[in-house]
């Protein structure tokens, strides 16, 4: 009980400075990349005094440590600002549309919009991990157990396949085939929960090498250990020492591999395939945003994404230390 | 053997290793009985296939090894023939096998009871949980580990080797077994837990009236235990016979040799090499390393306060001087600290308080160059052969490596110069161009040494630099230090668990307890008149097939040494000292002279312990030294 009150503490003090650290790179690149985002929010025939008078009541203007603090004190009040660019009805302002349509106070707030996307990008991502645990996991534990013999070559053949599959085609091939020729599952936009499976299918394929290397991995190790040969002559079957403890044992680099690499590659192909499947989530708004050069919502995206990823970790290395008591000294 | 029929009947048992090229009998025709009550002992050195042979009593064999002809009678029962099914209930329940590495033998994820319960249910289904659980807290008790129902709970790696391979028997004998087969099971352990092992195994025998296989490569060990003995020399049985006609009669030439080359050391003989006589000639001559007041703490974290450290005293207060062209040894138990001093005398660490002077300067203090200038002088020699050589790297490239990083030689001078080390060392020059790859332990040892050789040191720190080779390697290069030593003035520190060892080469011994020296004496005295218990209890472990003046009886301590972060007030011994009296709780004693320059920590050590129980051949050799050769320096 002790040893979990220091480690969630400790590691929730290391956690945070991570994400600060990774807030105030992205606020400070995203201020000296070249594209000035009140050219694209006013448009293009505003009077360059005029921008310049907007930038200034925006802040913008102001020296980029100056601007952090008082985004940083913002998000610690729970605010994360307003989009640069959409309007709280949705839709954009400004822009091509010209100066006048650009409304500063009716601007949508940046959290509404997350949270509106998070639920469509939460079922995806879920619906992507569960495909891709479903398919790699006998396939990793049965190349673990049959190391070196034809179950590892194939896996190993497998993932090879899978891994050289760029994801942006496979979604467009899985789109005409299945979707336009086979007319079997949709595939643009949401209107209900079949609307995910396509786009979870290829994210599932993207995911599963990883997973099949580490578990046929962690497996056949495993099974290299003495305990294994050693517990069968003390008299267990061994059927018993896979399954009670070689598959237990196997579980901690499998929850690494989850929680780390699984996590992140999740939340690097979700922008890709949520642009193209034009799949209403987090990622489609963060492509988005980044097109707009609309800051608060990049910066938002990028501190929650940090986020999450570092409370993963923390809890998958929590979990990690109860299956084995070893890593907790 | 006209009485019962034997538990176990091995019969023309052959082995063959298969690779694609060739076969290799690894058993040849082996044949044994075993009957119930009894201890037979297997000896055998590395390689001569006691192991598989142990093995092939629970029918673990497998590729490339394959058993291709013999039988092994279980009961009458041919084990070789018997289906599956039928061999998994017997394995375990009725046949148990003890390995030689505990620390391994169980899931390093799950408490220890919980694996004894799960296998005891495996072998005995119906049982109770319940039951199982009590007949395991029951069994724990009685391989005396403390505290058994806590320690139920606890997992593999809390448990020190020697606590560790009492729950591997705990496990062996929990299902009243009549058969078990003891792999070499005291060979990772310090030479006190290895006796403690061994004579809870004798008592347990005693009581479950199990019969008992017990393979093992050193005689002295096997001494302790069997009744009756199998000498096995490549894969054959060489001579069979009682534990007491094996050593005063040995028939096989093998047998021979194995009994004369044991160690000795109370009944040292002339072929021994010489240690040199200087123990008592240290007065007025040149310290080359000073060890002064020195300590060193490490800290851990505290488990039971949030944010908490503890502090691991590894070692406290020691103090001793090494003369040039010396052999000191430093002996004691696995966690005395003795690896720890090594680390600080080769200025791997700085001590926490205190001084280390090489030559009279400080090691402390330096930095960068003055550092690397120093270093030259003094090298550390570690134990694993196989991690301590770049694999990459050819053998001429490793060994002029400290040429290179010291600087200052062409690239000819360098050649010459590891070519002229490899050569004394005794590794061909044809090695010079070759990869590490596929040299004995023995030769990768070589290489190390040469590798500190080659910047002509004057002090050679040897942590535990020889235990992992066996007896022949070890006796080969304990002869090269010994050449070198007198070529080039030498001088050794050996820190060491063999004090067979030690009795051969170091002419003073440091004895280490708990991070202090507790005793430091010429070599004579340390063996056959020391003045601390702990010494004594050291030398009653040895495994020996000699008389020993201290009998285990007496001096045998019971448990582990305490744990060095709640070190206990007074005398840190006290707790395991079968001597202890009231004032050991308050004072510690420190080192005081017993004259002629041997000193002891212990209240007792000018009288009050009982007197050494010398065999007629002891009595007479009371010679400091084991046999004289002239030495050189002093």
């Amino acid at each position: 009980m002790l040893f979990a009150v220091d480690f969630f503490l400790r590691r929730l003090v290391q956690g945070l400075v991570i994400v600060v650290l990774v807030a105030m790179l992205i606020f400070t690149l995203l201020r000296v990349v070249p594209g000035d985002p009140v050219r694209i929010m006013l448009g293009p025939m505003v009077t360059a005094e005029m921008a310049e008078e907007t930038a200034q009541k925006m802040g913008l203007r102001d020296p980029v440590p100056v601007q952090f603090i008082r985004y940083a004190a913002q998000v610690i009040s729970g605010d994360f600002g307003h989009s640069f660019v959409r309007s709280a009805q949705g839709g954009s302002t400004g822009g091509s549309r010209g100066g006048d349509t650009f409304d500063a106070s009716n601007r949508a707030p940046v959290m509404g919009l997350i949270l509106t996307a998070l639920p469509y990008s939460l079922l995806l991502a879920g619906l992507a991990l569960g495909i891709s645990l479903v398919i790699s996991l006998p396939i990793g534990i049965v190349a673990g157990l049959f190391s070196g013999r034809w179950p590892d070559r194939l896996a190993l053949y497998l993932s090879s396949l899978f891994v050289s599959l760029p994801n942006i085609w496979l979604a467009l091939v899985l789109i005409f085939l299945v979707s336009v020729k086979g007319g079997l599952l949709p595939a643009i936009g949401y209107q209900n929960w079949t609307y995910a499976i396509l786009p979870a299918l290829v994210l599932a394929i993207e995911l599963s090498p990883v997973f099949i290397r580490s578990a046929s991995v962690a497996v056949s190790s495993n099974m290299m250990e003495s305990y294994v040969p050693s517990g069968i002559i003390r008299g267990l079957s061994r059927p018993r020492m896979i399954v009670a403890h070689v598959l237990r044992n196997s579980m901690i680099p499998l929850l690494n591999v989850v929680g780390i690499q699984a996590i992140g590659l999740l939340l690097g192909s979700l922008f890709v395939i949520e642009y193209a499947f034009n799949y209403p989530g987090v990622g489609l708004l963060m492509i988005n945003a980044v097109f707009q050069r609309d800051f608060p919502v990049i910066q938002a995206i990028a501190i929650l994404a940090c986020t999450v990823l570092v409370l993963v970790n923390i809890l998958v290395d929590f979990a990690a230390t109860t299956i084995d008591r070893r890593l907790q000294y | 053997m006209s009485e019962a029929h034997p538990i176990l009947r091995v019969r023309d048992l052959t082995v063959e290793l298969q690779s694609a090229a060739s076969r290799r009998k690894v058993l040849d025709s082996v044949s044994l009985d075993l009957h119930a009550d009894e201890v037979l002992g297997i000896i055998g050195e590395s390689g001569s296939g006691k192991t598989v042979l142990s093995r092939a009593m629970v029918n673990w064999v497998s590729r490339p090894l394959e058993m291709t002809s013999g039988q092994i009678f279980y009961h009458g029962e041919d084990l070789r023939q018997m289906p599956v099914r039928q061999l998994q209930v017997l394995r375990g329940r009725k046949i148990s096998y003890i390995g030689a590495d505990p620390t391994s033998a169980l899931d390093p994820t799950l408490p220890i009871g919980h694996q004894i319960v799960e296998k005891l249910k495996s072998v005995e289904p119906g049982i109770s949980e319940a039951d199982a659980r009590k007949r395991v807290i029951e069994t724990l008790q009685a391989v005396r580990i403390p505290s058994a129902a806590e320690r139920f709970n606890e997992f593999p790696f809390q448990f020190s080797g020697g606590m560790m391979q009492r729950v591997m028997i705990v496990d062996a004998l929990v299902t009243s077994p009549d058969l078990l087969v003891a792999d070499n099971i005291t060979q990772p352990l310090d030479v006190t837990v290895a006796a403690q092992i061994l004579r809870l195994l004798r008592d347990l025998q005693a009581e479950y009236r199990t019969a008992i296989l017990f393979v093992s490569s050193l005689l002295g060990v096997v001494n302790d235990i069997a009744d009756k003995v199998l000498v096995l020399a490549n894969g054959r049985v060489v001579e069979r016979q009682s534990m007491q006609g094996i050593l005063q009669s040995p028939e096989h030439e093998y047998t021979r040799h194995l009994v004369r080359d044991m160690p000795r050391i109370w009944e040292a003989q002339s072929e021994v090499p010489a240690v040199r006589a200087r123990v008592n000639s240290n007065h007025g001559r040149e310290a080359i390393l000073s060890v002064r007041d020195v300590s060193r703490t490490y800290a851990t974290k505290d488990r039971s306060r949030l944010f908490g450290k503890q502090y691991v005293q590894a070692v406290r207060g020691v103090s001793f001087d090494v003369y040039k062209g010396d052999s000191l040894g430093i002996v004691g138990e696995s966690g005395c600290g003795k690896s720890s001093l090594s680390r600080l005398l080769s200025r791997l660490e700085e001590p926490d308080s205190g001084k280390i002077l090489f030559k009279g300067q400080d090691v402390g203090g330096l930095r960068g160059t003055a550092l690397l200038n120093l270093r030259r002088g003094f090298q550390l020699l570690l134990q694993d052969p196989y991690n301590s050589i770049p694999s990459h790297l050819t053998i001429g490239r490793t060994v002029a490596e400290p040429l290179i990083i010291h600087g200052g030689r062409s690239k000819a001078e360098i050649r010459e110069k590891v070519a002229e080390t490899m050569a004394e060392v005794g590794l061909g020059p044809e090695l010079a161009h070759s990869l590490p790859v596929g040299l004995s332990a023995g030769q990768r040892q070589r290489v190390n040494i040469a590798r500190a050789m080659v910047l002509e040191p004057e002090l050679l720190i040897l942590d535990e630099t020889l235990s992992a080779l066996d007896q022949v390697e070890q006796a080969k290069l304990l002869g090269l230090f010994e050449k070198l030593q007198v070529r080039h003035g030498m001088t050794y520190i050996y820190i060491s668990h063999d004090l067979g060892m030690v009795r051969r080469v170091c002419s003073r011994v440091a004895v280490m307890y708990l991070g202090r020296v507790v005793e430091l004496a010429g070599n004579g005295t340390t063996f056959f008149n020391p003045g601390h218990p702990y010494t004594r209890a050291l030398l009653s472990a040895v495994p020996a097939i000699e008389h020993r003046p201290y009998d285990a009886a007496t001096y045998l301590l019971e448990g582990e040494p305490p744990n060095p972060i709640n070190i206990p007030p007074g005398c840190s011994f006290r707790t395991r000292c079968p001597f202890a009296f009231g004032r050991c709780a308050k004072d510690e004693p420190t080192l005081l002279a017993r004259g002629s320059g041997d000193l002891a920590a212990c209240h007792l050590a000018e009288g009050g312990m009982p007197a050494p129980g010398m065999s007629p051949a002891g009595l007479h050799d009371l010679n400091p030294v084991p046999a004289l050769r002239s030495g050189t320096g002093a």
